[in-house]
């Protein structure tokens, strides 16, 4: 037994010692890095009920496209904008409103006189709005390099005090030139710093008028604005009043019953529903309804009445009453028809309490 | 144990284990280690035993099937220092004389002295051959109880680290609950070659018990021919 035990040990001190050696520690796990994805939970109303609205506009109680400048509304438009035709391509707020009349052929050239065009480039390259700065910039940028010695002093004087005179000359202008489609050069360094200085506002204001008075003028000009491509950025002709809130591009059947829909409904039920006062416990009984409509406003089906709370007599009482409350009002009234998708099938709260 | 000088350099190997282990772990480990030593001490100890115990039985069973005298045979097995049939044979045949030295009358008293001196031999052979065997099935039993115990031991002071730690991160519970696993490791390592010992052990002593019964038999049956054929004679001698 002694041998046995002897050989015993000696069988197991050479296991142990070969574990220790080759089961060492075992191989690390690889440990990929994931990161968390942050998830937004998208409720489906985002999709089937839109608003029409304004995409970038902080979210309001009503959603409402950006407000659009002309009065006029037209008939069934859908599509919101300035535009005087319904199209579907959203408003773009044109920075510079070009009037390209790529038809009508300009009556008078004898003045061709330069369209405040490059006038408003340069200034939103140079990023200066004032005035008095910009011929400055403009002359710096010439590739003269004589006058870039002392620019400053020369023109400064010249356009400030033309800028008054030369104003309503610009504005009349427009009447009987149509601006030219090319962009005049910059290479002619004395028809840009004599032009007129304006801000934008002015510059958009002389652009309405040309665009208005131009449709009166000439019968080619009619042409020529069906056939301006760049028209077509300029929405749909439906007007917006509101300020601009958080809302799709087109209203998505997401319409919702108005409270006062909703309570003309329950009103109609409410008028037929007979509750008797003094009845125990029916303080604390709540009426859910549940009921398919016609577009007539008929019944479909039975009306689904469940009722919670209250004792057991109480909400049978009730809910009985309510089932014979809708019946009898059963062509329900004053449901707008065009939003028969929300209330096809209608839920309505009673809180028997408040009747009582 | 032989190998306190092989530390191993990573943290988690099974050396360090060991080391990070509580005192009652670490008495539950060793105590299975030592378990696991004597149950393999007895595998050997008894497969060695069995096996020599089976050589002697066919040499024997040659021998005496081989038609030597019973005497001579037993002469010279009475010198040594015999087991197995051997065993059993000489007790038989010491009876045997004993009976007829002091001149034997009744064959019925003689024959069942005869039997019960084999049955005592018998009895005797087989406690040699089973012997130990009880505590294989022990070890085989408890080791995993025992081994679970330290498990838990091991769990619940790591969990009261932990507690103490004042974190749950995985790196810190791991090490602690391994260590405390490693205890019902080495329980099972002790007690699966225990129970498939103890069965295999079990068999083979049944199988050689019943061999040595029935050479009792067989031989008793001998006996009990001569004993008429000694007596015969003798009973018509007196008539």
């Amino acid at each position: 037994m002694k041998g046995s035990l002897a050989t015993s040990a000696v069988l197991h001190a050479l296991v142990l010692t070969w574990a220790l050696v080759s089961l060492g520690s075992p191989a690390e796990f690889e440990v990929a890095d994931v990161e968390a994805l942050p998830v937004d939970i998208v409720p489906i109303e985002s999709i089937t009920q839109i608003q029409q609205g304004d995409k970038k506009a902080p979210a309001k109680e009503k959603a409402s496209p950006v407000p659009t400048k002309k009065p006029n509304p037209v008939e069934n438009a859908e599509n919101v904008g300035d535009n005087d035709i319904d199209l579907k391509s959203p408003p773009k707020p044109d920075a510079k409103p070009l009037q390209n009349e790529s038809a009508a052929a300009p009556e008078k050239t004898e003045k061709a006189p330069p369209s405040p065009d490059p006038v408003k480039e340069e200034i939103q390259k140079v990023g200066e709005p004032t005035p008095a700065s910009e011929p400055a910039t403009e002359v710096a940028a010439l590739p003269e390099p004589k006058q870039e010695v002392e620019p400053d002093p020369k023109p400064e004087p010249a356009p400030a005090e033309e800028t008054p005179a030369e104003n309503p000359a610009a504005e009349a202008l427009p009447e009987k030139v149509p601006t030219p489609m090319a962009k005049p050069k910059v290479e002619k360094p004395a028809q840009t710093a004599k032009t007129p200085e304006r801000k934008k506002e002015e510059a958009k204001k002389e652009q309405k008028k040309a665009s208005s008075q131009k449709e009166s003028d000439f019968n080619a000009d009619e042409i020529a604005a069906l056939l301006n491509k760049q028209e077509s950025s300029g929405g749909g002709a439906k007007r917006s009043t509101e300020e601009a809130a958080l809302g799709g591009k087109k209203t998505t059947s997401g319409e919702k019953l108005s409270q006062s829909e909703i309570d003309a409904l329950r009103g109609q039920i409410q008028n037929n529903w007979s509750i008797i006062p003094g009845m125990a416990d029916a303080t604390d009984v709540r009426i859910t309804v549940r009921m398919k409509l016609d577009p007539n406003g008929e019944l479909i089906g039975e009306p689904e009445v469940e009722a919670t709370g209250g004792s057991d007599a109480a909400r049978r009482a009730l809910m009985g009453g309510a089932r014979r409350a809708i019946l009898k009002s059963a062509p329900f009234q004053g449901l707008p028809a065009d939003k028969y998708d929300t209330w096809s099938e209608v839920v309505v709260n009673f809180d028997p309490s408040s009747m009582l | 144990m032989e190998q306190v000088g092989l530390a191993a350099t990573s943290d988690v190997t099974l050396w360090s284990l060991f080391m990070q282990a509580g005192l009652v772990v670490k008495l539950v480990m060793l105590g299975l280690i030592g378990a696991s030593v004597w149950t393999w001490a007895i595998v050997v100890d008894k497969s060695l035993n069995y096996g020599r115990v089976r050589r002697q039985l066919d040499n024997f069973e040659q021998v005496f099937w081989s038609g030597q005298s019973l005497e001579e045979l037993y002469r010279t097995l009475s010198d040594r220092n015999t087991t197995g049939m051997g065993a059993i044979f000489v007790s038989a045949m010491r009876e045997w004389k004993k009976s007829f030295e002091r001149g034997a009358r009744a064959p019925i008293g003689l024959q069942m002295r005869i039997d019960r001196a084999m049955d005592v031999t018998l009895a005797r052979e087989s406690e040699t051959l089973e012997a130990r065997l009880g505590s294989l099935a022990t070890i085989g039993s408890a080791a995993p109880f025992i081994g679970l115990f330290g498990t838990v031991v091991g769990i619940m002071t790591s969990f009261q680290a932990i507690a103490g730690s004042k974190s749950t991160n995985l790196a810190v519970v791991a090490p602690g609950i391994a260590e405390a696993l490693l205890a019902t490791a080495i329980g099972l390592l002790a007690a699966i070659p225990a129970v498939i010992a103890y069965n295999k052990f079990t068999a083979d002593a049944g199988k050689l018990t019943a061999r040595m019964e029935a050479f009792a038999d067989e031989f008793s049956a001998i006996l009990s021919r001569q004993i008429d054929e000694k007596l015969q004679p003798s009973r018509q001698a007196a008539q």
